[in-house]
């Protein structure tokens, strides 16, 4: 059972670890990975790769492509159609926000 | 993998399709993008005060998951978090699937449903900005606040019914204000053309409307909002609607931290200085437009009408397209209810069960005629000019549409 703030209701459902830019967070799994990271307070998913500006959810369902994450090792996954699991790793894909840890592993 | 019919979109209208299809010996396949099947049902949930007492209360999840079973108890394949990314010859559905990235099928139906229209004011894509529909999915169905205190910019019945879920789960919503007003865009969203067009919100009617106006809210509702331009705002549920602020950009350096908004006259002109509130979340709401870019790789002919929401594929009253073998349902049609989606999946299933030479549980007719019922009984109506609109198509079909 979760209590953040962030959620309107608790429910029994069965919670999962998973890990933001080496973050340890706690979610409901099956949930998507932007419902979690919202739920944890976390608004911004990436940074624009042009601009550099931070980037979050916008459409909810798939259209807008603005909540692309690096899921397990995969690029450009849109979080809010991606169900959430145990022990998933999410990177936002840019390094900077990435607490600079990329720079050490490339 | 080979099927009888194809359907892209696993919304009311694909689902409804899929059964009635199933259930008279066709092999059925359906493909949708969303983690889970149920499309925009899955979000909604509110009280239709003209449906029966013991039906007031519609929850699109708890349909869409009675859809969902009774779909796959009957052997239709579901596919989720797959999408459609072309069409070809008659059929080739190709996928984005690890495992089946093809489809073949002797029919198509397309059944893709609306997307939001953008509104992109200064600030928007700030991390807390998010479309109105999110908001909607995220509190009904994922039940996570989208933000600590939000405003609502847009005020039409989407927004309005979105709103009172979004109170009435607890939210803080700082208040409904209307979209920038440029007089270079030449826009529609005065305090004025709003309020015209919000006459016809009277059909939502919420209950919670009704709690907050008595009895007679319905009647009166319109008259309310009419009242309420000689006043600045006009609360419903204890959230300030002003219909003579309007939204001029948002604010913050990480994620969103403040709207600046600007008083307007009754025709839209600016009054006195712009005022700046905190938020953390801005929800915006510009309207819905069918779902078509899948149909355009088919080659079918397309048409914009306006009364339905914009560009749709040109298709008969028995949902025929100008391709043999495509159908189409739903939204993707023309921005309507969930209730007419389903009636709509329905009529579709009929007709390609028809086309196939075999019969269904109703017969074309009667299923036209649920359609017309279900568009009476819909307690939210986006577009207030529907019936004009399918008389357009209607007119347009005869003239070019093949049959
Ligand atoms: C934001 C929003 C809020 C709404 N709120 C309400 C409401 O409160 N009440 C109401 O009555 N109506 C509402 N509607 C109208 C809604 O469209 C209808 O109620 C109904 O859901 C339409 O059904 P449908 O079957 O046409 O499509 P949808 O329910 O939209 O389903 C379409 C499905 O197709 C899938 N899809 C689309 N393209 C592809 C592709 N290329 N590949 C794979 N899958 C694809 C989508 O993922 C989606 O699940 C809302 C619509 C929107 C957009
Ligand atoms: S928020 Fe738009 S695709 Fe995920």
């Amino acid at each position: 059972m979760l209590s953040n703030s962030y959620r309107l209701d608790q429910t029994e459902q069965k919670t999962i670890e998973f890990y933001f830019n080496h973050e340890k967070l706690i979610g409901y799994d099956g949930e998507p990975i932007a419902a979690s990271l919202l739920a944890n307070g976390i608004k911004t998913i990436r940074t624009c790769e042009i601009t550099g500006e931070n980037r979050g959810i916008f459409c909810g369902i798939g259209h807008c492509y603005e909540c692309r994450a690096e899921v397990d090792g995969v690029p450009n996954v849109r979080t809010c159609l991606t169900p959430n699991r145990e022990g998933i790793e999410v990177f936002s894909s840019n390094p900077s926000l990435n607490k600079g840890e990329l720079e050490n592993e490339s | 993998m080979k099927v009888d019919v194809a359907i892209i979109g696993a919304g009311p209208s694909g689902l409804t399709a899929a059964i009635e299809m199933i259930e008279n010996g066709l092999t059925v396949a359906v493909i949708d993008e969303y983690y889970r099947p149920g499309g925009r049902l899955l979000g909604q949930h509110y009280e239709d005060p003209k449906a029966a007492p013991d039906q007031r209360v519609w929850n699109g999840k708890n349909i869409a998951d009675q859809l969902e079973k009774k779909a796959r108890g009957l052997g239709v394949h579901i596919f989720t978090n797959v999408t459609a990314w072309s069409v070809s010859e008659k059929w080739k559905i190709h996928l984005s699937h690890p495992k089946i990235n093809m489809i073949v099928s002797k029919v198509l139906l397309l059944a893709t449903g609306s997307a939001e229209k953008a509104l992109p004011i200064p600030g928007w894509t700030l991390p807390g900005g998010i479309s109105i529909g999110a908001a909607q999915t995220f509190t009904n169905l994922h039940r996570v606040a989208v933000g600590e205190k939000v405003l609502i910019a847009g005020i039409d019945p989407l927004s309005l019914s979105v709103m009172i879920e979004m109170k009435n789960a607890g939210i803080d919503v700082a208040g409904m204000v209307l979209p920038p007003i440029s007089p270079a865009s030449g826009n529609h969203h005065t305090p004025v053309q709003t309020v015209a067009r919000l006459k016809d919100v009277a059909g939502l009617a919420p209950n919670s409307f009704i709690r907050t106006f008595g009895k007679y809210a319905l009647a009166w509702f319109p008259r309310l909002i009419a009242h309420a331009l000689r006043f600045n705002f006009l609360k419903v549920n204890g959230v300030p609607i002003h219909l003579r602020k309007s939204i001029v950009r948002i604010e913050g350096s990480e994620q969103v931290e403040a709207v600046i908004l600007q008083s307007v006259s009754a025709d839209g002109k600016p009054v006195g200085q712009a005022e700046r509130m905190e938020v953390d979340a801005v929800c915006l709401s510009a309207g819905l437009y069918p779902l078509v870019d899948l149909a355009e790789t088919t080659g079918c002919t397309l048409v914009d009408i306006p009364e339905l929401g914009g560009v749709i594929p040109l298709h008969g009253p028995d949902m025929t397209t100008t391709i043999n073998g495509l159908f189409v349902a739903g939204n993707i049609t023309g921005i309507e209810g969930a209730k007419v989606a389903i009636a709509q999946g329905q009529l579709a299933a009929v007709s390609i069960l028809k086309s196939l030479g075999k019969n269904g549980s109703i017969t074309v007719q009667e299923a036209k005629m649920e359609m017309e019922k279900a568009r009476i009984q819909s307690p939210l109506r986006f577009l207030p000019n529907i019936d004009e609109g399918r008389t357009k198509l209607n007119k347009l079909w005869e003239k070019e549409g093949v049959i």
